[in-house]
């Protein structure tokens, strides 16, 4: 649907013409969002006055940056910030860099690797933004969700501008919490519906010490990358336990050892998805490393100063996997795979394999928790997939998840996912009916409650597991949203 | 294969946006790392490799719409293929291949480009894709005493290509490489005014009957010569007899090489010594008909397996940019005493298009050049004194964009460089 008139002469007044399409013929290039209009705003003040707009006409609006449209009720206005995409700031001295909403991870990465620094990539990808919240491969050692968004520049629903943090009083990006306002049980989305109200259009993202090459040296061509040189000091394996348990007890030495620059819960197909370059390729790599793990496990980033660092990281990894029994999967000690892995892991390149590829779509449920309460609740809902895959529904994972500690410590990232076909209406259904029954399961079994679930739980369980707090987060919403124009509600329930 | 063969590769379009920047573990830095000049130039999702399967899949569920932004979206596409390299990193689906096809449904439909259109027209009465400007097809090669092919059978023919042949800046080119070859002691011929267009380009610009048609014309020319290898200076034809007349079944036992991979292997042989020294830092563009775009045919066929995953039986071989011709013009320039090459950010596989592809450079010539100072730009950043490159239309295109805009790098075509060499 085509915007009035009158509407769009307003919004074409802020952005310009050339930056504002409302054809309906065109909306479907927005995968399957029938939205009303795009507009491209370059910078905070149009964000602004495009929110009041908004405000103005009452109509609902979503920003969007890189990566992954999700889906939207039809008829709202998407915000498509790509041409706010300038990196404010390094700050080398104080460790944090100041991003618009379009630079991506991987652009801001590669900056930061030259100055001996990085951030935390999410899992998402590199080509998804540096601003993202979330959760990445480099947890263990460089935080995770809103952790490492420091100061944040934010245009409220209703149009009003706000700096957070140290922004707010002292106009410096080096602090999320103050002095000035934090707010951050508003913005950090880590409850359901998972959606910051509003349009962050400024992030300072935290920045940690790099111990890798300035640029990995590559050789070949897409899709097979390979490291021509293993940078020195750095090891990537994959260990497998013959327990659930031998590899928490593995995973918690580890933590506290502080020793591992990334440690990521990777079951076997996750593996296979990444090292190899087709859905064949991968089916049968999957099944060779089916055969040569002995039990559950997970990819290890080791990464020294020095050599001395090196060799004691190493040594301490050694003496924890030995005391675990646990094993390495050979076929990751081959130089070439561990090249790949080291670089894809660390660069976040190659997200879309282990999601995308098989089928075209993926459906997740990622949590937030202890270890090992999530890990036990994701050996259940593993294996409440293999009927789906048994049925051809999903594809073959094993009923596989994976996770991680973050900081170094026992509160972590756990996820699973079902990958299919979108253009399969069963599989559709049996996928949301899996991720309910593993949502509900959650909560009734008192594991942990939901990061991102089904929008009718947040009241029922959800809420009322953790001190009612959607009570309060729909009257903040009120207030901030007097005229409604937050799209949320529902979007669980979306489909193509 | 029509757009509704690729319906399930549209279908498997996630918007992860990859397709926007070069392969992520190839972005070196903030500046360079996007890969498509359709999105970059005009922002909207609609004109990103993805955006636009999205829109043919809409188009084949609920009938295409013509509109005027549609038609913008498709004819403002050089059709380069870096989407569907990036894309293929990760994926296994077609990206290029719908893209194009939604261009050819568009002709089909009736809604060319009118540009395109006239250039085409051209095509078929002429057999140029470019204006005579009322000389003969080879008058370049008058006084050369180059064999004729059209009277004297060869095994090898020099194909020059519409725009060397007829531009003046551009013959040089195909003189410099007539004296290569015969300094490296191979037996060729021209066809001469007897040549004709190899069609390519017409059908990068939708109008697949009207390539076929001149296709057909061209490989029976071919065929009377009597010639087993066509070496040609220019990229896009390079492409079309390589790879399209492949495809289309046109190809037979014709061995097609580019020039620069004949001088390779002349070089390789010690037939072709350069041995005169240049004292010049240059960088490289990869033409995209010569790289991702050369890369050979695969021939294929098969039926998705029903099921989970987006596979075929027998197994789907993909075209992901792997082979294109990227080391034997590397390999040439290295064997040229005194020329040090530095490389540019986005190269091979991912490089920027250098803005002459797709037909947009007569559709669209204000994007062609904006597309082609992205590249000079990039090629500036490296310090080097000239840009070198393999495809006539890269280079025009450049010295265009450079005369109007200034600066002190230099453009060569990489046959020029052997050519003083030796």
């Amino acid at each position: 649907m085509a915007l009035d008139k009158d509407i769009y002469a307003a919004f074409a007044g802020v952005v310009g013409e050339e930056n504002i399409c409302d054809d309906p013929a065109m909306m479907p290039a927005y995968f399957f969002t029938d939205f009303a209009a795009v507009i491209l705003p370059k910078d905070t003040a149009e964000v602004q006055a495009l929110v009041r707009l908004c405000n103005k006409f009452k109509l609902k609006y979503r920003p969007i940056c890189t990566g992954w449209t999700g889906f939207f009720p039809p008829g709202i206005v998407l915000f498509d910030l790509r041409r706010m995409d300038r990196i404010i700031e390094i700050n080398e001295r104080n460790m944090y860099a100041v991003v618009e909403p379009y630079v991506t991870s991987a652009q801001l990465q590669a900056e930061l690797f030259k100055r001996g620094l990085c951030t935390n990539m999410k899992g998402a990808g590199s080509q998804c933004s540096a601003m993202l919240r979330g959760h990445g491969h480099l947890d263990q050692s460089m935080g995770a969700d809103d952790r490492n968004h420091l100061a944040v520049e934010w245009v409220t629903p209703d149009g009003e501008l706000v700096r957070l943090g140290s922004l707010g009083s002292v106009g410096e990006w080096f602090s999320g919490d103050g002095p000035g306002p934090s707010l951050r049980s508003l913005i950090s989305s880590v409850v359901p519906p998972s959606c910051t109200p509003g349009v962050f259009t400024k992030v300072a993202m935290k920045l940690y010490h790099w111990p890798g090459p300035v640029r990995y040296s590559l050789t070949g061509y897409s899709p097979r990358y390979l490291l021509a040189e293993k940078p020195a000091n750095m090891m990537a394996r994959y260990y497998s336990f013959p327990t659930l348990d031998q590899m928490w007890q593995a995973e918690i030495k580890i933590g506290e050892a502080e020793i591992a620059l990334e440690l990521m819960g990777f079951n076997a197909a996750m593996v296979a998805a990444n090292i190899t370059t087709s859905n064949e390729e991968d089916e049968a790599m999957f099944k060779r490393l089916s055969q040569e793990v002995q039990g559950p496990g997970f990819f290890v980033i080791i990464a020294g100063n020095s050599p001395d660092d090196f060799a004691y990281k190493k040594k301490v990894l050694e003496t924890i996997i030995a005391e675990n029994q646990g094993l390495s999967l050979k076929s990751v000690e081959d130089p070439e795979i561990e090249g790949i892995l080291l670089t894809q892991c660390t660069r976040i390149s190659a997200s879309v394999r282990e999601t995308f590829r098989p089928g075209g779509n993926f459906k997740s449920i990622p949590i937030m928790g202890q270890r090992d309460l999530t890990i036990r609740w994701a050996v259940g809902a593993g294996k409440a997939k293999l009927p789906l895959i048994e049925k051809g529904l999903i594809a073959d994972d094993g009923g596989g998840f994976f996770g991680w500690g973050v900081e170094h410590g026992h509160l972590g990232k756990t996820e699973i996912f079902c990958k299919f076909s979108p253009l399969n209406p069963e599989a559709w259904k049996a996928v949301d009916a899996w991720a309910e029954e593993q949502a509900a399961r959650a909560v009734d079994e008192k594991y942990f409650a939901l990061t991102m679930g089904p929008e009718e739980q947040i009241e029922k369980k959800i809420g009322p597991a953790l001190s009612n707090y959607h009570l309060w987060w729909n009257k903040a919403l009120a207030a901030l949203d007097p005229n409604e124009v937050i799209p949320e509600k529902g979007i669980s329930k979306l489909h193509p | 294969m029509a757009l509704e063969e690729y319906a399930g590769d549209m279908s498997m379009c996630c918007r992860c946006s990859a397709c926007k920047f070069v392969p992520l573990q190839q972005v070196k830095g903030f500046k360079h790392a996007n890969v498509c000049p359709s999105i970059s130039r005009y922002n909207f999702h609609f004109y990103s490799g993805g955006g636009r399967l999205n829109l043919g899949y809409a188009g084949l569920k609920d009938g295409f719409k013509y509109v005027p932004r549609y038609l913008d979206t498709l004819y403002n596409c050089h059709l380069c293929g870096a989407c569907d390299v990036s894309c293929k990193y990760g994926m296994d689906m077609e990206v290029l291949r719908p893209i194009q096809e939604m261009r050819i449904r568009a002709v089909e439909d009736g809604h060319p480009h009118p540009m395109l259109q006239r250039v085409v027209e051209r095509m078929r009465v002429t057999g140029s894709m470019v204006s005579a400007g009322g000389q003969g097809r080879g008058a370049w090669a008058q006084g050369l005493g180059l064999v004729d092919a059209t009277k004297t059978k060869v095994d090898v023919l020099y194909h020059v290509g519409c725009l060397t042949s007829f531009d003046p800046d551009r013959q040089k080119v195909a003189a410099a490489t007539a004296r290569v070859l015969e300094r490296g002691g191979v037996a060729f011929g021209i066809l001469g005014d007897g040549e004709t267009c190899c069609g390519g380009r017409a059908y990068e610009m939708g109008h697949q009957a009207d390539f076929l048609a001149q296709a057909g014309k061209s490989r029976e020319l071919i065929e009377q010569s009597g010639a087993k290898t066509l070496v040609t200076s220019c990229a896009v034809c390079y492409q079309a007899y390589n790879v399209l007349y492949d495809r289309f079944g046109l190809k037979g036992d014709l061995e097609v090489l580019h020039v620069t991979q004949l001088i390779e292997r002349l070089m390789a042989e010690g037939r072709l010594k350069p041995s005169r020294p240049q004292s010049l830092e240059v960088t490289y563009h990869d033409p995209c008909h010569l790289g991702r775009l050369g890369e050979p045919w695969i021939h294929w066929q098969g039926k998705k397996i029903p099921g989970d995953r987006f596979v075929f039986d027998p197994p789907k071989p993909y075209r992901r940019g792997t082979n294109g011709v990227y080391e034997p013009p590397r390999r040439v320039l290295a064997g040229l005493p005194g020329v040090r090459l530095t490389e540019m950010d986005r190269i091979k596989e991912y490089a920027w298009c250098g803005g002459s592809c797709g037909g947009v450079i007569d559709s669209n010539p204000a994007f062609a050049e904006w597309t082609a100072g992205e590249r000079l730009a990039e090629a500036a950043c490296t310090g080097a004194e000239a840009i070198v490159t393999a495809s006539p239309w890269s280079e025009k295109l450049f010295a265009q964009v450079l005369a109007k805009r200034g600066g002190d790098l230099k453009v060569y075509d990489i046959v020029e460089l052997v050519d003083q060499a030796i």
